[in-house]
């Protein structure tokens, strides 16, 4: 009986340990995040056609240093994949593709940003109790290599503009062009080619979806 | 939590008071949530653990402390969440980690069978709540300690004199903070119990 006795709690005991580790994301595309917003006070349905650059920005900083001249743009791979089904999704909700100099209703602008996640970096924090001269917001830097254990992830988003044409006299003031829709992809970029294209192609028919008010 | 306090006390006081059999509990425990919880987290949680002492106030009478933990998990598959005119799409992974304090007291009813042992207790504390959803890259968290309330019912089968058996039926009804709504939860234990 004894035995049995310390059969049963070990079988207790190695259940509970066993199970304390709840499963997590396994695939890339469980963490992406497909966010859409619009303004109620615009009449989706009474537009019908839109313009679209043959370019997705790469968005690089806040500033732009030189207005009148192209940024970077996003590499021809995913731009095209995110322009055509812009294309795609938009036509298939009645919308018309018209050039940009033939009076859209609306245009779409799509950026694209990355974002590099290192892991090596510690919080300095830990070599506060010693080191000479501790200050909070000190940092550690590796000038000219990296150290051999680097982790990292590579998270980016895609963000689509849908801008009124229409609307010239603003109330906000001329310059000001009102944004009557907009969509955030994020996500990891991360795995191959034919993976972040398929996530794209799927986010991007997500956020039309999602926005139900833009179908004729 | 004043009264947390007070049950404390009196419980640590009534274990001063006696010098009978002691015991010490261990069992592993599968959790229902109820209420609010339910609405966030619908599957059971299959992982935690949960140990007891209790001190002995009479032969039929017990007085003490639980520590236990249990989580909760759940994989939401994509889903679209409004809020006015802004939706968000993805994959949720929400998890609630609950860690109780309680003490109380059992009563042992003694049946005329001299291995199976029916009982009841009632218990009141705080329950430590950790409340995370992972959506995307982002984490939206929350915590809380929570007043808890917790009667049971529970069978005590002795194999000797001081080992035995248990199963108990426990009722965590946990109260709402400003920060979070009561995250209760019903849980059956299998467990061991040693005298000391």
């Amino acid at each position: 009986m004894r035995f049995l006795f310390k059969l049963i709690a070990a079988f207790f005991v190695l259940t509970t340990f066993r199970g304390c580790y709840p499963n997590g994301p396994e695939y890339n595309s469980d963490f992406d995040l497909v966010y859409t917003n619009y303004s109620s006070e615009f009449p989706f349905s009474q537009r019908q056609t839109f313009a679209l650059p043959d370019s997705v920005v790469k968005l690089t900083g806040d500033v732009v240093t030189n207005p009148g001249s192209p940024p970077s743009m996003l590499s021809s791979t995913y731009s095209t994949v995110i322009l055509n089904q812009l294309k795609q999704n938009m036509q298939q909700c009645g919308w018309t593709l018209v050039d940009k100099n033939s009076n859209p209703d609306v245009i779409l602008l799509a950026m694209s940003t990355t974002t590099t996640n290192l892991y090596y970096y510690y919080d300095w924090g830990y070599w506060g109790w010693w080191y000479p001269g501790y200050s909070n917001g000190w940092g550690w830097y590796y000038p000219g290599y990296y150290p051999p254990y680097v982790s990292y992830y590579r998270s980016g988003s895609v963000f689509i503009q849908m801008v009124d044409q229409k609307t010239v006299a603003s109330p906000q003031g001329v310059g000001n062009v009102p944004v009557v829709w907009v969509s955030i992809l994020n996500g990891l970029v991360e795995g191959g080619s034919a993976d972040i294209t398929n996530r794209i192609q799927t986010n991007i028919t997500q956020a039309f979806t999602q926005s139900p008010y833009l179908k004729h | 939590m004043k009264a947390v306090i007070l049950l404390l006390l009196v419980a640590l006081g009534s274990m001063g008071a006696s010098a009978q059999h002691n015991s010490f509990m261990a069992s592993y425990p599968v959790s229902f949530p109820m209420g609010d919880l339910h609405s966030y987290i619908n599957k059971p949680g299959f992982r935690g653990i949960s140990f007891e002492f209790n001190k002995a106030i009479s032969h039929e009478t017990y007085a003490g402390l639980e520590v236990g933990w249990n989580v909760f998990y759940q994989h939401v598959t994509k889903q679209e969440y409004k809020d006015g005119t802004a939706s968000v799409a993805g994959v949720q992974y929400r998890y609630i980690n609950a860690f109780p304090i309680i003490v109380g007291g059992k009563y042992y009813m003694h049946t005329g069978s001299k291995a199976a042992y029916p009982y009841a207790g009632i218990g009141a504390g705080t329950v430590y709540v950790e409340r995370a959803t992972n959506f995307g890259l982002y984490q939206i968290y929350k915590d809380a300690w929570q007043f808890c309330m917790r009667p049971e019912l529970g069978l005590d089968l002795q194999f000797s004199h001081h080992e035995s058996l248990f199963f108990a039926a426990k009722y965590f009804w946990n109260f709402n903070t400003s920060s979070l709504d009561g995250q209760s939860w019903l849980s059956l234990n299998m467990g061991v119990r040693v005298a000391m």
